[in-house]
């Protein structure tokens, strides 16, 4: 199969996966127990106050015309407008997605810089005490709760001082200082649970790679740890890493919910939430679509690029056993 | 060693954070205080204190009101507080949850049914307009032509008129006694009739009043920025430059923008978050005591069979120990309270009521005749504290025999099962605004008049028939003899089930804050002496 084939299959597959989330999405949203009116109108709402918002939102359409109304808006770049503030999603979407786009791009940062070599370090040291430390700390990077660590810094923060601050969010024009600070925190929280995952997978690969007869052999030969990693661990061990820190992108940048509440950072994760409390449905369908297209592009890329490191992926659909 | 202990407090506290809402049966005493400094009030501003600094003010949840920002729209009592700042209304509510004059200086009654207000001559509009008494005469008749939920608390107001300069006449077709309680609501608010008419102003996207703050920004979910309203009477007496409302979901992160100071002034939802900010020594927690009440719904029409019987039901109620939840739930800060809010004028007592006695042996032998019971209690994890009243109940119906399991429910999915026809659950806790007339909220116990409370309560005529009477009756001792009447039927049926006062929890810094705040509140609005604020 050509490379050229191969990748075209790919991205054909990707977009048939997102046609169909898209239904999935749809109706997952419209099967959800309560609706908006019930929640901006209360209980004390009259019949007919219900059936002008209902109408005013357009939910009195039926229910595949409504379907194919946000597709169809989707597709021009309308996302449709929030039910309780009557403000564009798209909107809110660009005053929100290049907050969490820089949590989730420092925290990648953050992860491949540490990560990759501390899961490297952990496999090549698999035999001692070093490997084994390594082992047990990602083990707790992974087990400890997004919640509990934030809610352990904010109470942290805000007793100790640090020169940080929970509640000091500005917009990037309006305070690059203040933007940055109060960065700091949720890049904290989600960059121990990243790392700990990335070391973890790291450490898995290059063990794999490890046992392989062709790097026994260069063992037997005689070749330097540095040398057997720069030539046959690195390049061997990439997809699987690459996967996994594609996964975490794609999770990054779906919404990082907890730590946007938490630390009150107005992000895609706290914009869902709140949008989820309340069934606003066009925030929801939107962020999820969003949150999807990034999972499935970043697949994608990885799917590309490891089949450009290691074109015997082509041959085996993707996966190596 | 001093770092060490503060992380060990680290440590446990986000412990105790973890455990909140499973630990009603063994919860600490809380640290917030409802001791007055004033007469009726838990803080009275300092005119001497620093003044013309950006007041911070942090929120759990913003306004969200299918009708945008149109005060007769608003619902909740975030919305009032909110909204209440850029709008005013003819009357007002004191420190003594008394009717107090606002826009109107002063009124007569010339007879059960007329009133006929003074306006004040000082009113300004924000965009620099003075208000007049069409202004008054067309906010009130939108009311009524655009019913919408408080429209039913106004009551049968048959005309309205301008009657002079400065003047306006309303008529009730029958007595109706919480009409100057009704009309100090936000919902009431005096709009800019000419502007609205002239399309001058889209009043559900912009708010324009006669308020002592203007709405700068609002980005919903987010934050709110108010300045002065220059052509208020108070605008040169004002204590702060500008407000900011943020809205923060979390309470641990508004306790700490407390002790951090990013916050000068922030509503907490737990009496454990008191506790909690007792290391800090610039802030003080106290709560303020509300009209609302929290109460328990018995699903008499769509719940479990058995709860059809009054005798069942009524078994239910006797066995709830107010005064543990009470204790365990507010640290003893709040009360028991009837259907009419207990710390209102003339409203029936608690201690009174049939089901006071707790005679757990008859309970246990109405249970024990249904062969036992086993039912779901709903809360919503909007509201902390209901999940720990839930567990209380829990606790106190094991002893009569019935098995509840507790389902804690977001908001969306809760009102489905409750409100919805047909209802789906056979307990489920929730709370009433208690207003600051004790008839209004008596209301609710009509289903005809109600209507949400229709798919999960029948009520009856001579519970109607009370309702009317208090609503009508003249304070005194008749109308308090018909609230009590009102309140024991209530309780015998035992469809809504009063509990507790549910008190508001409010922190702030004293370094850099001297609010004025009553001890007692009608309408959840904290903020409502927010002129005598001052932030340094």
């Amino acid at each position: 199969m050509t490379v050229i084939l191969w990748s075209l299959r790919r991205v054909l597959a990707a977009l048939v996966t997102l046609i169909g989330v898209s239904v999935l999405i749809f109706a997952s949203v419209r099967l959800m127990p309560g609706d908006y009116t019930d929640l901006v109108l209360g209980p004390l709402a009259t019949e007919a106050q219900r059936a002008q918002a209902v109408a005013a939102s357009g939910l009195d359409a039926p229910i595949v015309e409504q379907y194919f109304r946000w597709v169809g808006g989707v597709l021009t770049g309308d996302l449709g407008y929030s039910f309780v503030s009557n403000v564009s999603v798209s909107e809110e979407f660009a005053a929100r997605l290049p907050v969490t786009a820089t949590i989730a791009a420092i925290t990648i940062v953050v992860t491949l810089v540490i990560g990759i070599p501390l899961g490297f370090a952990s496999a090549l040291r698999s035999g001692g005490s070093a490997g084994a430390a390594g082992k047990l700390l990602s083990a707790l990077g992974i087990s400890l709760p997004e919640f509990l660590l934030a809610g352990l810094l904010v109470f942290a923060v805000s007793t100790l001082g640090l020169g940080l601050s929970v509640g000091q969010f500005a917009p990037f024009a309006v305070d690059p200082g203040r933007f940055f600070g109060s960065l700091v925190l949720p890049i904290v929280v989600l960059s121990v649970g990243c790392v700990a995952v990335v070391a973890r997978n790291t450490r898995d690969a290059v063990l794999n790679v490890l046992v392989e007869p062709h790097v026994q052999a260069a063992v037997a030969r005689g070749e330097t740890p540095l040398s057997i990693v720069r030539h046959h661990v690195l390049r061997n061990a990439a997809a699987p890493i690459l996967t996994i820190v594609g996964a975490l992108v794609a999770v990054l940048l779906g919404g990082t919910v907890i730590v946007e509440f938490v630390f009150n950072v107005p992000g895609m994760g706290s914009y869902l939430q709140t949008a989820l409390g309340r069934r606003d449905y066009a925030i929801i369908q939107a962020a999820v679509l969003l949150a999807a297209m990034v999972f499935i592009l970043a697949a994608l890329v990885v799917d590309l690029v490891s089949n450009a490191l290691d074109p015997r992926l082509r041959l085996t659909g993707g996966s190596r056993r | 060693m001093r770092k060490r202990t503060r992380i060990g407090v680290a440590i446990g506290t986000v412990a105790l954070l973890t455990a909140t809402g499973c630990s009603a049966a063994s919860a600490p005493a809380p640290a917030a205080t409802s001791e007055e400094v004033a007469p009726g009030f838990l803080a009275v501003a300092d005119s001497a204190a620093p003044a013309g600094g950006e007041l911070v003010v942090q929120v759990d949840y913003d306004t969200a009101e299918a009708s945008g920002l149109d005060p007769q729209g608003a619902a909740t009592a975030r919305s009032w507080m909110l909204e209440g700042l850029v709008y005013e209304t003819l009357t007002t509510i004191d420190e003594n949850l008394e009717v107090a004059p606002g826009l109107a200086t002063s009124w007569e009654t010339a007879s059960d049914t007329e009133y006929v207000f003074t306006l004040a001559d000082d009113a300004v509009f924000s965009n620099g307009r003075a208000m007049t008494a069409d202004d008054v005469v067309g906010s009130i008749q939108r009311l009524i032509d655009n019913p919408v939920t408080w429209t039913g608390q106004l009551g049968p107001v048959a005309s309205v008129a301008a009657t002079g300069a400065g003047e306006v006449t309303v008529t009730l077709s029958e007595p109706y006694t919480p009409f100057l309680a009704a009309l100090a609501n936000t919902p009431a608010a005096i709009l800019p009739m000419s502007e609205i008419a002239s399309g001058e102003v889209d009043i559900t996207q912009e708010m324009l009043g006669t308020g002592p703050l203007v709405a700068s920004a609002h980005r919903q979910d987010e934050q709110w920025t108010f300045v002065p309203n220059e052509h208020h009477p108070d605008a040169a007496d004002l204590g702060f430059s500008s407000l900011t409302i943020d809205i923060v979901g979390d309470e641990a992160t508004r306790a700490a923008a407390l002790r951090d100071g990013s916050a000068d002034l922030a509503i907490l939802n737990s009496t454990d978050s008191a506790a909690l900010l007792t290391s800090a020594s610039d802030v003080r927690v106290a709560t303020q005591r509300n009209t609302d009440f929290h109460y328990l719904m018995i699903n008499s029409i769509g719940g479990d069979p058995a709860l059809t019987d009054e005798g069942v039901r009524f078994a239910i109620n006797s066995a709830i120990d107010r005064a543990t939840i009470n204790d365990l739930v507010f640290g003893g800060s709040a009360s028991a309270s009837g259907v009419t809010p207990v710390s209102l004028p003339d409203s029936c007592d608690p201690a009174d009521l049939p089901s006071a006695d707790r005679d757990l042996a008859a309970a246990t032998s109405a249970i024990d005749a249904v062969g036992g019971l086993e039912l779901d209690l709903l809360v919503y994890t909007d509201e902390p504290v209901l999940a720990q009243i839930a567990q209380v109940i829990q606790q106190n119906l094991a002893e009569i025999g019935v098995d509840v399991s507790i389902e804690q429910l977001d908001y969306a999915t809760y009102s489905g099962r409750v409100y919805s026809d047909p209802s789906d659950f056979d307990l489920a806790l929730s709370w009433f605004a208690g207003y600051a007339d004790p008839a209004m909220v008596t209301t609710w116990w009509s289903p005809a008049l109600a209507g949400f409370s229709s798919v999960y309560m029948s009520g009856s005529p001579e519970l109607d028939e009370l309702i009317a009477t208090g609503a009508s009756a003249q304070p005194g001792d008749d109308r308090a003899d018909a609230f009590a009447q009102l309140c024991s039927l209530a309780d015998e049926q035992s469809e809504m089930v009063p509990l507790v006062l549910r008190p508001s929890i409010i922190g702030w810094n004293t370094g850099s804050l001297s609010p004025s705040i009553s001890s007692d509140e009608g309408y959840g609005d904290v903020l409502r002496r927010i002129t005598e604020f001052r932030a340094g």
